[in-house]
Order: structure tokens, then C-alpha cells, then sequence
């Protein structure tokens, strides 16, 4: 219990933490918000005067505060360029990724374990070979590229999966998940190589533990060896690595959403960036890096969960 | 294992020689035009005897263009790489290796940077100082800085407890001295196969920024933007897409294979 | 012959980078049933290697039995070739027929399954027994190995029970189908003394009652004695030598079981003696005869450690904040005079370690004053602590970690000496050569890398650099339990020369008694961070006052098979946690004298 409270307060202090270093890069860097909006060329006077209505003449220290203090009460501002209430944005777009988030991550554990197993089982065997070759292989591989080669064959050759758009599950759940389906088994196939590789050599530190060798002198099958004994404990730390993967998608699907025209958590960061929305990318940046690091701590509960050894504490 | 080992680090240095060697002799040995060259009668041709690779939308040879595009990967993801190591190490061996309230402090932010996705983090440092070669570098080195000083924070701590360093100290040996003589040679070995991995993860990324527009800028080589450009034409030029692809796969993969091997050398836990 | 098994001409290789290299090869003994063979030998003699064979788990660790034959009775008296058995069968004998126990009860468990998920599942699989019954069977197993509370035992898991109770659980899992033959894998040498006899006494036990013949593998002659009915002796591989175990240890036939023998310290065999005397080796008579004893000059104190208390924040809570203390070392006092061995010993964890790290200042102590030579130690600047190491030197137990793998030997042992500006140039390089000519290595050496040296050679460097500054008192952690016994005493006699020639006082910080009584001429129990017991060596080890002490000492095994002491069950007193809630407040330690510098913590 005391854990579970530490670690929910050390969440308040990382969330005020993101919320720092989120304003740091979007004001401390050399860079005019208001130039951005505006461009180089434009009229000094209508920069003035965007400047005051921004606020950006205030202390840093006041603009600080004026944004947090928003965002606690739920007033997130409005984007520059969807000219929405940005928690509305947000909400939406939310959601679209989650579906590619979980979609991916599942495609990827349900190949990665098994095949990860698999090769450190067969440790230095061909199995090995061809197995770490496919997951190196995989992870050399820049993921839009994987994209390109989805839409290439899945969309345009073989017709199987819309190649762009993103709908809404409410209004219909099968054809969100058709739309969901390539970005995600495109980010899947580049998490499934990493995960691979690390389930192989967790594996091996475990194969080469004590308890396997009592668990084989008390006669049980390797069958039960390798898929109960020793998989028990590589589920955790595996589970641990998975989550750890959760910064890098949400790096990747800014890159897969805009290639598939997925509007999604991704997609409206990339349009922010783009665009030079401030406020919204303030405001996108921030639920990332909290989504990420809020993702990491459930998974650390879940081990918590799995694993006996730290109950106790 | 072995024999694929040895057989992994030869194509692993195979590879990455051969980048460094592109990377190097292409621009002294290719006039500088011969990559911007427009020829509009033969555009998106396919691979021939005159366009081994084919031509991009404009008619551009995509070999020269890729050719060309190598330094310039290389070059980026290299400089930014060292930047991270030039502020990650000695802020992770310091961290380590004195501990205390400013290892806790300095590893309280940098966990909390690791929330920040790596590209998210460049993209968006890119987009704000104005995309160009030498901010995308600057995006990418601060990117990974605090995934470089965790690791190199880790190994310092490890290296720390060992009793040889105990027994530097005991024998009148000042802190410096142990960093220097003690901490460093015993923790390079992780920080250059981490610089090398490194490397093929900031090439990835450079790539994932020119893709997106937020990285270097037309009309350069880099194989980000040449895979962009392809975009519209994927139906009737998919080579214009596969010959950067595979162009920044082989260089990851080299690095990958080679930093794998280096590993397998240097770090005396993984045998 | 009703042999149980036959192990006949048995070779096993393993595949290796550079081909097959062969793990043992020649291989041939016997074990009767109910009888204890004990297989003995150094590292790499392939002691090992054929336990594992005989189970043919060794084909899991990618060797092969490449020759001979293994023959195994089985119940219904049919003999089986295990070398040649099919995975079926040999699955049917392994955890039934045989039953396996191994070094390391802290890992030999599955952490993430329970006690008696582990204890049943092999009367579940072999004995076809219902989940409720082989619950039963399992209560009564951890009665059998008498472990307390064994309901609440079953539900728990490998973590929240101590090294001890899990090498117990282990050998019940072990004992779960009552095999006939049980091989121990060096299933002690991981734990302290006295858990170690009550681990050996509960084998024996459980072989009388069962009738079940055991197959013990050490490297300890000291429990070869204990335990053994025959001995097989192996080194490099190969079998040196067979017999009873009076045999082995009265009329040893081979030289190389001799020397063995001779290098091991036989706890009582210094009863009587004024002073420590140099370990005998084998073909070195000579020299052992001119060793005169070790005897301090006049008594002279080096070092006086007065009321030295250490202790160690745990911390918890929301902020990381300090919530107890373990009280590592608690008011300690000891002196130390020049030129003599002052001994602690205890089990682990009992503050003998954090002791003398306390004594360099490696870590810092909480109070308590320690004078070397007229200063205070505690009451030193920075400045002025880095020059008093000068004074004072360590030498760590672990020789593969106290050597930094990527600097040349040479310029690990010149470290201390450019540290203190001593020597420069020729001067250095002569003055580095010169003391590995004192800890007898070749100069040739000197370029090279510690991974290029055996374990003892590369103890002999980190004594090296202790030497290099002209120290007067050595700190020496644990520093020859890491090395096989041959090279334990080649290391002991190196440092008991130095020690007679350089006049150097050691704190000689140890778990071995056998070892203690040889090198000590002072000798000071530690446990839960007091000092229990401390005196001359002949007042504590002839004459112990203190009964953790007693406890100790009956606890050690002696390398002699008449003189066995663990037929019955063994139970002693099991060590208490040494962590205290914040401001706790400890006792002072009281000591009653009973003979003239023979003091007893009163408790």
C-alpha cells in the first residue's frame, strides 16, 4: 500500500516536472511564438500586438503559471489553427490513437514473446539465427518505410485495407479498426522486433538460472520447464520493456498518423508542430509525455502484481 | 553462434565501412550538381542502364542522390551522437559515481525527460528553432542526452561498487584519479557500443524528421526527404520509395549488427 | 555387485569456439546403496560434470557424454545405461529414481511460484498423487526436513524464507519420492557454519531413515570427513585416487591427495602452540622447517579501536527519508599490536566486513575513535586521511574484482605510490619490481593484465599493492575464501612471511575458523555487530566463554573422519536482524575478564 501511495505521489511531482520542462522548450529556446504565427516578413506593429494579446510580454514566470493554472481548471486555451477549445481536440484525438497504441502493442507481444522464446530456446541453433536475423532486420527498418510498404501492398496492390482516414468507433467499430489496422501492424512489426530480441535475452538469463536446472533434476518436461517455469518470470520483465516501448510509439505515430492520415494524437501534434500552434503544442507535448509516463506506471503496478517478490516492500 | 557472430560482424563491418567510405568519397568524388540535376524529359523513369536506381519527380538520378545523401546522414547522426555523449557522460559519471542529492536530482529530471518520446522531443525542439541542418543535429543531440547520461550513470554506479575502485581509494587515490583511471576506461566500453546503436538510432530519426518536413530541407539529399517526395508517386515509382529505404536500412542494419558484435566483445556480463 | 550405480570409463566433452574439449574423462566408481560417496576436488577438476552426468543434465549445459558407460539399478532391479537411456525414460528417473540438490539455495527456487506449487508438482508428475494428497505428502516433507510452521510455509514464497529454510525446502523437494540416490551438488558451500552443520546433519539423517545412498560433491575436505564412507578424489578431469574415507585420509596413496590434505588447516591441530605457524605444502619441506613461528618482538600497539560504532540508513517512506538503521558494528573496542594478527570472525552479516572498512574510513562510522600510531583516525581532514592511507592498506576478497581489468599490473601496483609522491622514474619502476620479487611473482608479469592470471596470482598482486606504500597494518577481507585450498595456503604462508620479515600487523577478517586458528595470534567473535568474545587464540578457541561462540566452534567441520560431529539433527540459535527502528538505543557492550586479555560480552 505504502508503495502503491509512493508512487502515485512521485507521479504529482513527475506531472509538475513534464509540465516544466514542456514550457522550458516551447519559450526558453530562442524563438518568437509570435513571429512563427505570423512569418518574418510581417507588419512589426500586428506582432506587438499579437504579442500583448498572447501574453508573451508577461514574466515567463506569470505565463507559467497562467497556463498550469489553466489546465487545472480545465480551461486548456484554444488552437491557433483548428481555432477549437483544445481540451476538445484532445479528447478526440485521444481516443485514435489509443486504438492504434493497443492494436500495435498486441500485434507485437503476440509475435514477440512466442518467437523470442522460441529462438532462446533453440540458443545458437539455425532457430536463433533466423529469428534475431528477422528482428534485427526489423529494427534497422525506419517504421514510415514499413508504412510505405503496407500501403503499397495491403492498400494499393491487394486492395485488403483503406490506406488513409481515420473513423470513429462510436459510429462504426469495424471500420475503425479497417482503418486502424495498417498503421498499426506497420508500427507492430518494428516494436515486434525490438521486443523479440528483448525476450530472447531475458530468456536466456533465466534459462541459465538455478531453478530451471532443479526444476529438469525433479524430471518435468521442457515443455513445462520453458513455458511454465521459465516464462513465469520473463513475463515481468518483458511486460516492463513493453511499457518502456510505450515513449517510443508515441514518437512514431506522429510519423505513421501523418503518413495514413489518421487524425489522431499524432497527426494533430505533427499539425501543430507544423504550424507553429504554441498553445497547442504545449498543450499536446504535455499529454504525451504524461499519457507515456502514466502508461509506465500502470505497467510498474501490473509487475507489482505479477511478481511476488515486491509485495512485500 | 559463433560463426554467425563472426559472420554477423564481418557483414555489420562490411556495411558500416562501406557507408563511411560513400560517405566520404561521394561528394569529393560527384560534382555537387550532378545531385540537383533536373532532367525533365526522363522523369520517374525506372531503374536503367543510364538510371541504375531510376529518377525521383523531377528527373533527379537516384543513385547519385543517394550516394550524396550518405554523408549527410552520417554526418548528422554522428555529430548529434557526440553531442550526446559530450554532455551525457560526464553528467551520468558524475551522477554515478558521487551520488547524493544531485545524482537524485539530476535523475529525477532525467526519468522525467524520458517521458518526452525521443522524436517528439527533436520535432519539437526543430520545429521551434526553425528546421534546418544544424538545428536538426542540435534536436537529435538534446533528444538523446538523457537516455545516454541514464545509461552512463548506470554503468558508473556498477563500476563504483567495485572493489578495485575501494581499493583505489583506500590507497590515497583522489576522486579525479579514480574517474579518470578507474571509472572511465571500465565504463567506455558500454558507451561506445551505446554510441554505435546510438548512431542507427539517430539516422532512424534524422529520417523521421526530413520525412515529416521538420528536419534538413529541399532541395538536400537526405534520404527522409527522398522517401517524402515519393509519396505521391508510390503506384507508378515505387523505387523511388525503396532505393532511400533500403539505403537507410542497410546503414541501420551495419550499425546494429556491428554494435551487437561489439557487445558481445566488450561487455564482459554478456558472455 | 549390487552396485546402485556404476559409473564406468566415463568421458563427457563440450563444445566450445575452438572444438570439443573434454570435461572429464577415465571416469570410473561405484556407489553402493545407502552408502556416501563424496567426490572431491579443486575448480575444474570435473567434479561437477559427472553429478550432472549421471542425471544427464549435463547435456543442458552443452556437454555430451562422448564415452563410457553409467549404469543405474532401478527399483525393480533392471539396470539401465543412463548414458544411452531415451529422454522419456531418463525423465521417469530424474526428481523419482534420483533426487538433485544444488549450491545455491538463494536461486535454486522459482521465485514467482509458491512452496508448495514447487513441492508438489513432482509428486503430482511421478507419483500420480491428487493435488490434496501431495499437499499432505508435502506437509510431511517439511516436517521431515524440520522446518517450522510448515502450513504457512507452503503458501509462502522462496523470497520470505532464509538461505537456510530454502536449502531445506530444496532438499525436500529433493527427497519428495524418496529416490534412492541423492546427489548434492556442493549444497553447503554457500552458507554459514552452522547452517551449514545442521544441513549436513539433516542429510545424514534422512540417508539413515530412507537407506538412500547420497553422492556428495565438495570441494571441502573438512566435509569430505564428516560426510564421506568412500572418497573419490579428481583433478584436471580425471580421477586421482579411490577409497574408504580412513583410507583417503590416513594412508593417502597419491601425492596430489596429499598435498590436498596438507594444505587444509584442521581446526585443534594448533592446541598448544605459542604462536601461528606457516601452512606445510607439500615438496616444500625445507622451507616449512626453516619457517621459525611468527611471535611479535615486544607488544606494541599499532592500532586501538575504542567504542567504534557503524550503522546503515534504511530508507522508505514518501520522501526517501531514513526509517531505521542496521547497526552494522556497535561499540566495538579492540587494540592491535605491531607485527601480530588480530582475527575477526563471525558468520555474514554478523560487522566483521563493515568493522574494517570502518577501522580505513571507507565507510564512515557514526562514533568511536581509532588510533594508529598516536592519531586518531576519525578526527582526520580529507587531506590529512588521504595521507594517513599510507599507513593502512586493504586487500579485498574477490581477486577477479579487486584488479581493474583494463590497467597493466605494473601500474595498478605503482597507483599507491605516485598517490604519495614516493618514488618517480627508475626509482618507481625499481621499487614496483621489488615488490613483486616480495610477493614471489615474475617480473614478467608486471606488463601484463589481471585476466591473464590465475586467482591466486592475482591475490598475490592485490597484496602487492598493498605493500607498495610500506603499510603498517593491513586490512585483509576474506582474503584467500575465494581461493582453492592449494593456492589458500600458498597466500596464507606469503602473508605470515611478510608479516615475520616487514613486522606488518594484520586485521585478519575472516569465516573460517580452521583458517583463523592457524594465522591468529588475537581473535575476536563478532556477532549482530558487537565483538561477543575476544582474546589470545589458544584462550578462545581452547577455552570459549561466550555461547555463540561454543556455538561457532561446534559448528566447524575438522578434516579428520574420526572426529565426526553431525550424526544428529543440529539446531542452533538462528542470527536476529541487526536493523533498529531510528533512535534506537543500544546497550553499551560490558565485557567480564576471565583470564588475563580474555574478555566476554556480558549480555
Amino acid at each position: 500500500m505504502t508503495y502503491v501511495l509512493n508512487r502515485l505521489l512521485s507521479v504529482i511531482l513527475t506531472l509538475f516536472l513534464i509540465t516544466l520542462i514542456t514550457f522550458a522548450i516551447t519559450n526558453i529556446l530562442p524563438g518568437d511564438v509570435a513571429m512563427m504565427i505570423m512569418g518574418t516578413q510581417s507588419n512589426p506593429e500586428a506582432l506587438a500586438g499579437l504579442r500583448q494579446s498572447l501574453g508573451l510580454n508577461d514574466p515567463l514566470l506569470v505565463q507559467y503559471g497562467r497556463w498550469v493554472g489553466g489546465m487545472l481548471t480545465g480551461d486548456w486555451g484554444d488552437s491557433l489553427i483548428f481555432k477549437k477549445p483544445i481540451a476538445e481536440l484532445l479528447s478526440q484525438k485521444i481516443v485514435a490513437s489509443a486504438i492504434i497504441v493497443v492494436m500495435s502493442m498486441t500485434i507485437a507481444l503476440a509475435l514477440a514473446i512466442p518467437l523470442g522464446v522460441w529462438a532462446a530456446v533453440h540458443r545458437d541453433k539455425w532457430q536463433d539465427t533466423a529469428s534475431s536475423s528477422t528482428a534485427l532486420l526489423g529494427v534497422s527498418l525506419p517504421d514510415f518505410f514499413w508504412g510505405i510498404v503496407m500501403i503499397l501492398v495491403f492498400a494499393r496492390w491487394l486492395g485488403w485495407f483503406p490506406s488513409s482516414g481515420f473513423v470513429d468507433p462510436s459510429e462504426n467499430f469495424v471500420r475503425a479498426l479497417r482503418h486502424a489496422f495498417l498503421p498499426s501492424l506497420a508500427l507492430g512489426l518494428g516494436l515486434m522486433a525490438h521486443l523479440t530480441r528483448m525476450t530472447r535475452s531475458t530468456m536466456i538469463g533465466i534459462l541459465g538460472q538455478e531453478f530451471i536446472r532443479v526444476a529438469r533434476a525433479k524430471g518435468l518436461s521442457e515443455r513445462t520447464v520453458i513455458w511454465r517455469y521459465a516464462l513465469a518470470n520473463a513475463i515481468g520483465p518483458v511486460i516492463t520493456i513493453a511499457g518502456l516501448q510505450i515513449g517510443y510509439l508515441f514518437g512514431s505515430i506522429i510519423v505513421m498518423e501523418t503518413l495514413f492520415n489518421y487524425t489522431g494524437m499524432g497527426w494533430l501534434t505533427y499539425q501543430a508542430l507544423l504550424n507553429r500552434d504554441m498553445p497547442l503544442i504545449q498543450a499536446s507535448v504535455f499529454v504525451i509525455a504524461a499519457v507515456v509516463m502514466l502508461t509506465n506506471l500502470v505497467v510498474d503496478l501490473l509487475y507489482v502484481a505479477i511478481d511476488p517478490r515486491i509485495r512485500l516492500d | 553462434m559463433k560463426r554467425f557472430l563472426s559472420v554477423k560482424g564481418l557483414i555489420g563491418l562490411i556495411l558500416v565501412g562501406s557507408m563511411v567510405l560513400i560517405g566520404i568519397f561521394a561528394p569529393i568524388l560527384i560534382p555537387p550538381e550532378a545531385g540537383t540535376a533536373m532532367d525533365m524529359t526522363s522523369r520517374l523513369s525506372p531503374p536503367s542502364w543510364a538510371h541504375p536506381f531510376g529518377t525521383d519527380q523531377l528527373g533527379r538520378d537516384l543513385m547519385v542522390r543517394v550516394l550524396l545523401g550518405t554523408r549527410l546522414s552520417l554526418e548528422i547522426a554522428v555529430t548529434a551522437v557526440m553531442m550526446s555523449i559530450l554532455i551525457g557522460l560526464p553528467l551520468g559519471m558524475v551522477s554515478g559515481y558521487f551520488g547524493g542529492i544531485t545524482d537524485n536530482v539530476l535523475m529525477r529530471l532525467v526519468d522525467t525527460l524520458l517521458a518526452f518520446p525521443a522524436l517528439l522531443l527533436a520535432l519539437t525542439i526543430s520545429a521551434i528553432l526553425g528546421p534546418n541542418l544544424q538545428n536538426t543535429i542540435i534536436a537529435i543531440g538534446v533528444a538523446f542526452t538523457p537516455f545516454l547520461a541514464r545509461i552512463v550513470r548506470g554503468e558508473a554506479l556498477r563500476v563504483a561498487q567495485m572493489p578495485y575502485v575501494e581499493a583505489a581509494r583506500a590507497s590515497g587515490t583522489t576522486d579525479m584519479m579514480i574517474l579518470w583511471r578507474h571509472i572511465l576506461p571500465n565504463i567506455l566500453p558500454a558507451v561506445i557500443v551505446q554510441a554505435t546503436i546510438s548512431i542507427a538510432f539517430a539516422i532512424l530519426a534524422e529520417a523521421g524528421l526530413s520525412f515529416l518536413g521538420l528536419g534538413t530541407q529541399p532541395p538536400a539529399a537526405s534520404w527522409g526527404l527522398m522517401i517524402q517526395a515519393s509519396r505521391d508517386f508510390l503506384d507508378r515509382a515505387p523505387w523511388t520509395a525503396l532505393v532511400p529505404g533500403i539505403a537507410v536500412a542497410l546503414t541501420v542494419l551495419g550499425l546494429n549488427m556491428f554494435g551487437d558484435v561489439l557487445r558481445d566483445i566488450l561487455d564482459p556480463r554478456s558472455k | 555387485m549390487n552396485a546402485l550405480v556404476t559409473v564406468d570409463a566415463l568421458q563427457v566433452a563440450f563444445a566450445t569456439d575452438s572444438g570439443p574439449i573434454i570435461g572429464v574423462q577415465d571416469v570410473s566408481f561405484t556407489i553402493n546403496p545407502g552408502e556416501t560417496v563424496c567426490v572431491v576436488g579443486e575448480s575444474g577438476s570435473g567434479k561437477s560434470v559427472t553429478a550432472l552426468s549421471l542425471m544427464r543434465l549435463v547435456e543442458f549445459g552443452g556437454g555430451t557424454i562422448t564415452g563410457g558407460a553409467l549404469s543405474f539399478r532401478r527399483p525393480d532391479g533392471q539396470v539401465l545405461d543412463v548414458a544411452a537411456a531415451d529422454s522419456q525414460v531418463m525423465a521417469a528417473i530424474r526428481g523419482n529414481e534420483i533426487g538433485m540438490i544444488f549450491q545455491e539455495p538463494m536461486t535454486a527456487l522459482n521465485p514467482v511460484f509458491t512452496i508448495e506449487r514447487q513441492l508438489t508438482d513432482g509428486l503430482i508428475l511421478h507419483k500420480g498423487l491428487s493435488q490434496t494428497e501431495a499437499r499432505t505428502r508435502a506437509l510431511d516433507l517439511l516436517r521431515s526436513v524440520r522446518i517450522p510452521e510448515p502450513e504457512r510455509r507452503l503458501r509462502q514464497y522462496p523470497h520470505e524464507l532464509s538461505g537456510g529454510m530454502r536449502q531445506r525446502v530444496v532438499i525436500a523437494m529433493a527427497m519428495a519420492c524418496e529416490p534412492r540416490l541423492l546427489i548434492a551438488d556442493e549444497p553447503t558451500t554457500a552458507l554459514d557454519v552452522t547452517i551449514q552443520a545442521e544441513i549436513l546433519a539433516l542429510i545424514n539423517r534422512l540417508k539413515r531413515e530412507q537407506g538412500m545412498a547420497v553422492l556428495f560433491i565438495t570441494h571441502d575436505m573438512a566435509v569430505v570427513a564428516q560426510m564421506a564412507d568412500r572418497v573419490v578424489v579428481m583433478y584436471r578431469g580425471r580421477i586421482v585416487e579411490t577409497g574408504t574415507v580412513t583410507e583417503i585420509f590416513e594412508t593417502p596413496q597419491q601425492d596430489y591427495t596429499r598435498a590436498l590434505l596438507a594444505a587444509v588447516p584442521k581446526l585443534g591441530e594448533m592446541k598448544g602452540k605459542p604462536a601461528p605457524e606457516k601452512m606445510r605444502i607439500l615438496g616444500d619441506d625445507a622451507a616449512y622447517a626453516a619457517a621459525k613461528p611468527v611471535t611479535a618482538r615486544k607488544p606494541e600497539v599499532l592500532l586501538d579501536v575504542r567504542h567504534l560504532t557503524t550503522r546503515f540508513p534504511v530508507k522508505g517512506g514518501i520522501l526517501r527519508r531514513t526509517v531505521a538503521q542496521v547497526h552494522a558494528v556497535e561499540d566495538v573496542s579492540f587494540t592491535l599490536n605491531v607485527g601480530e594478527t588480530l582475527a575477526l570472525v563471525g558468520e555474514s552479516g554478523c560487522g566483521k566486513s563493515s568493522c574494517g572498512r570502518s577501522i580505513l574510513r571507507l565507510i564512515e562510522p557514526q562514533s568511536g575513535e581509532v588510533w594508529i600510531n598516536g592519531r586518531d583516525i576519525g578526527a582526520l581532514g580529507p587531506h590529512d586521511l588521504r595521507r594517513a592511507r599510507a599507513d593502512m592498506q586493504m586487500v579485498f576478497q574477490d581477486p577477479f574484482a579487486s584488479l581493474n581489468p583494463y590497467r597493466r599490473l605494473r601500474d595498478q601496483v605503482a597507483e599507491p605510490i605516485q598517490n604519495f609522491g614516493l618514488a618517480q622514474g627508475q626509482a618507481l619502476r625499481d621499487r614496483v619490481a621489488e615488490i613483486f620479487d616480495r610477493v614471489q611473482l615474475p617480473r614478467a608479469f608486471m606488463t601484463r593484465f589481471p585476466h591473464e592470471l590465475s586467482g591466486g596470482q592475482r591475490q598475490r598482486v592485490a597484496i602487492a599493492r598493498a605493500l607498495a606504500v610500506n603499510p603498517k597494518l593491513i586490512v585483509a577481507d576474506e582474503a584467500v575464501s575465494a581461493l582453492d585450498v592449494s593456492v589458500q595456503a600458498q597466500v596464507l604462508n606469503l602473508m605470515m612471511e611478510l608479516q615475520a620479515d616487514l613486522g606488518l600487523s594484520y586485521l585478519f577478517i575472516s569465516h573460517d575458523m580452521a583458517v583463523v586458528e592457524r594465522v591468529a595470534h588475537h581473535v575476536g567473535v563478532m556477532y549482530l555487530g558487537r565483538i561477543v568474545e575476544i582474546g589470545p587464540r589458544a584462550a578462545v578457541f581452547d577455552n570459549p566463554q561466550h555461547p555463540y561462540t561454543q556455538q561457532l566452534l561446534s559448528a566447524v567441520p575438522i578434516a579428520d573422519p574420526r572426529r565426526r560431529r553431525f550424526a544428529d539433527d543440529l539446531s542452533f540459535k538462528p542470527i536476529t536482524s541487526p536493523i533498529f527502528p531510528l533512535g534506537h538505543q543500544s546497550a553499551p557492550s560490558v565485557y567480564t575478564e576471565v583470564a588475563p586479555g580474555h574478555l566476554v560480552l556480558q549480555s
